[in-house]
């Protein structure tokens, strides 16, 4: 009978190997902040696109909540299976630095998207687009929401996010410098890491504290709709606004219904299929990080590295009740 | 030669099960085995383990504590801001210990002193301190860590790179057996895991044994907190939540019986070197979190299965006298 039990989790064990994942070749793993969110799924499918079009090895992986360890893990099981480059999106830019260092070290590439790690742990950056032009779209968003201005809040994932803390840092600053942004005045910055249940409890004490609140502006593609149902929630629709970057799909009913009136993203999945051309590129060695060379990225076209190793794909797709049919991503 | 074999029927069975998951997570990635991979991922095991070998002493007596990880966490934070006012590493470690033993043995004051349920307090503290670690440490990660902080969960010795902090828990192991299996105290733990009231009417104070069980478990969390910075090079509020349930897993698995009263460090130490060649493989083998968790989660309950036939943890026959109908009280 002991037997019998023992046999059966040696069988439960070995079903589990059924799962595993084949590799040969170039071979590229991404790594997203986590797997459970389908912004990150949709960078996977370009990506996925990428790879078939380059004849790579693609293996999508990461852990399945936004957790500063369970990343570093990741990257660790990740470097240890020695593959060719590595994409990344970081949650801690500091954090998954050791591990990402230790596979520069080992000649393997290391290309960050979407969310960067620290200088010194990777070879490129593929930046969704110039801090200065999220900071830039979110507050034309935020003008189209209330042309008249008023009191703005920003909600970001955490303080170590570099991408959401340069972007509120370039809107503060335009509101004070530039004369069409000036009706805004920011008067908070909260965190909500990434997660939706947070975003909305954020959202909620954001127009708890500050009853003239105009507009919620997010960095994170999940919060800013949580913003938006927490402000049909608090029942204050058309009085105060949500905005920022978020995939269409997550806000599509709150275009069509009035409740808001302008979001922003990019292309997902043409950042991800964009960065898998620059690992391939820099695994081929014809990219170089110096300053305006150029990277051929298939379809997209071509792109030119900036500073510190910067790729910017800069392409903004602005969300309106008239245009969001449009996109079913 | 035999019945020390028959009376380790567990511990036995755990070793092999550590050699059936060694070769099955080499035949999963062509990268397990190897000395490098393993050596470098031995380390995920350490600050866990500590914690589970105090989790053990604990469980020995019949309690539970669930806030470890919580008051790992205070000690992180407490670790980063002694760190960014530059306080030598001697003093910022008398602080983490001196306020560990303070939040273990509130632990134990609520638990053994005034008899409450040792779960429900537990759990009740474990988002307390994890409360007081935010409000100290915030979400933003602190890095800037002096060199001198981290070098125990850094540091590596020898041609080979092996890391020092392996031979902490090398050392943590051999203490915490010796505290088990050959100290009074350890002996006062067993008894009381089987039989308080005879303990209490022979004179020996329950009370202290219990409080004294869950300051040493904080004392390991504190030990775990030091690594931890090393290892990670980050301190934040949220460090190791969510591990309690590995923690406990290693534990009922190692054998020891959830009600108190009998286990071996052997056996725990065994099931952490298990759990964390079960991880290795299938994190090498790129399998899902769900699909690890799932096969974690079967572990367990086929380790509470074998245990119930083998007459050894959580449905282990007693006595009629000692069955308990609060097995959180005394």
């Amino acid at each position: 009978m002991k037997r019998g039990i023992a046999l059966f989790i040696v069988l439960v064990v070995l079903a589990g190997s059924a799962f595993a994942a084949p590799a040969k070749k170039y071979r590229i793993f991404m790594n997203p902040k986590f797997t459970g969110l389908s912004y990150f799924e949709i960078c996977a499918e370009g990506a996925k696109e990428a790879a078939k079009e380059l004849g790579v090895d693609f293996v999508y992986t990461g852990s399945e909540q936004a957790d500063v360890q369970l990343q570093v893990q990741s990257l660790e099981n990740i470097v240890a299976q020695r593959p060719d480059a590595i994409i990344v999106s970081a949650i801690d830019l500091n954090a998954v630095a050791p591990p990402l260092v230790r596979a520069r070290a080992m000649g393997i590439k290391v290309v960050s998207y979407d969310a960067d790690t620290a200088m010194n742990a990777r070879d490129f950056f593929c930046n969704q687009m110039s801090y200065e032009g999220v900071a830039r779209a979110m507050l034309d968003c935020a003008l189209a929401d209330s042309p008249q201005g008023g009191e703005i809040a920003f909600i970001a994932a955490s303080p170590t996010s570099p991408n959401h803390m340069a972007h509120i840092r370039i809107m503060t600053e335009l509101c004070k410098t530039d004369p069409k942004y000036k009706v805004f005045k920011p008067v908070a910055t909260q965190f909500a890491g990434d997660d939706e249940a947070k975003s909305i409890d954020v959202a909620t004490n954001l127009m708890q504290a500050y009853p003239n609140l105009k507009v919620i502006i997010s960095s994170s593609a999940v919060s800013a709709p949580a913003a938006a149902r927490a402000i049909e929630i608090v029942g204050k629709v058309g009085k105060v606004f949500a905005t920022g970057v978020a995939l269409p799909s997550s806000i599509r009913s709150y275009l069509k219904d009035g409740s808001e009136k302008a979001f922003f993203i990019w292309d997902p999945a043409k950042l991800g299929y964009m960065s898998v051309y620059v690992a391939k590129a820099a695994l081929d060695g014809t990219l170089v990080n110096k300053v305006g060379t150029k990277v051929s990225c298939g379809k997209l076209g071509e792109f030119t590295v900036g500073k510190d190793g910067e790729i910017v794909y800069g392409r903004p797709l602005i969300f309106t009740p008239e245009n969001i049919d449009q996109y079913n991503f | 030669m035999k019945s020390i074999f028959r009376s380790h029927r567990w511990e036995l069975s755990i070793a092999i099960m550590v050699v059936l998951a060694g070769v099955w997570a080499t035949t999963l990635s062509p990268y397990y085995l190897n000395g490098q991979q393993l050596l470098y991922s031995s380390r995920n095991l350490v600050f866990t383990g500590i914690m589970g070998l105090g989790l053990t002493l604990i469980i020995l007596t019949g309690e539970m504590d669930l806030s470890l990880p919580s008051t790992l966490a205070v000690c992180t934070v407490l670790l980063a801001k002694s760190s960014a006012a530059h306080l030598p590493l001697g003093l910022a470690l008398a602080l983490i210990a001196a306020v560990a033993l303070a939040l273990g043995a509130f632990n134990g004051f609520l638990v053994a002193k005034l008899r409450l349920p040792a779960l429900a307090v537990t759990l009740g503290t474990s988002g307390a301190y994890r409360g007081l670690a935010f409000i100290i440490g915030s979400e933003t990660g602190y890095t800037g860590f002096d060199g001198t902080y981290k070098w125990l969960g850094s540091a590596t010795v020898g041609s080979a790179a092996v890391p020092v902090m392996l031979f902490v828990f090398i050392a943590a192991v051999v203490v915490f057996g010796v505290i088990m299996h050959f100290s009074t105290f350890g002996r006062r733990c067993f008894a009381i895991g089987n039989n308080p009231m005879a303990v209490t009417y022979s004179g020996i104070s329950v009370v202290r044994t219990k409080m004294g069980t869950y300051m040493i478990a904080a004392l390991g969390a504190a030990l775990g907190a030091w690594i931890f910075i090393g290892q990670y090079g980050s301190a934040r509020g949220d460090n190791a939540d969510g591990v309690i349930l590995g923690v406990i897993t290693s534990v009922v698995l190692g054998g020891v019986d959830i009600n108190g009263g009998r286990g071996t460090v052997l056996g725990v130490l065994l099931s952490i070197i298990f759990l964390e060649t079960l991880r290795n493989g299938m994190g090498l083998a790129n399998i899902s979190g769900s699909i690890q968790q799932l096969i974690i989660g079967a572990l367990l309950v086929s380790g509470v299965l074998i245990s119930n036939f083998s007459g050894r943890g959580i449905f282990a026959i007693r006595p009629r006298k000692q069955a308990k109908a609060r097995p959180w009280a005394s």
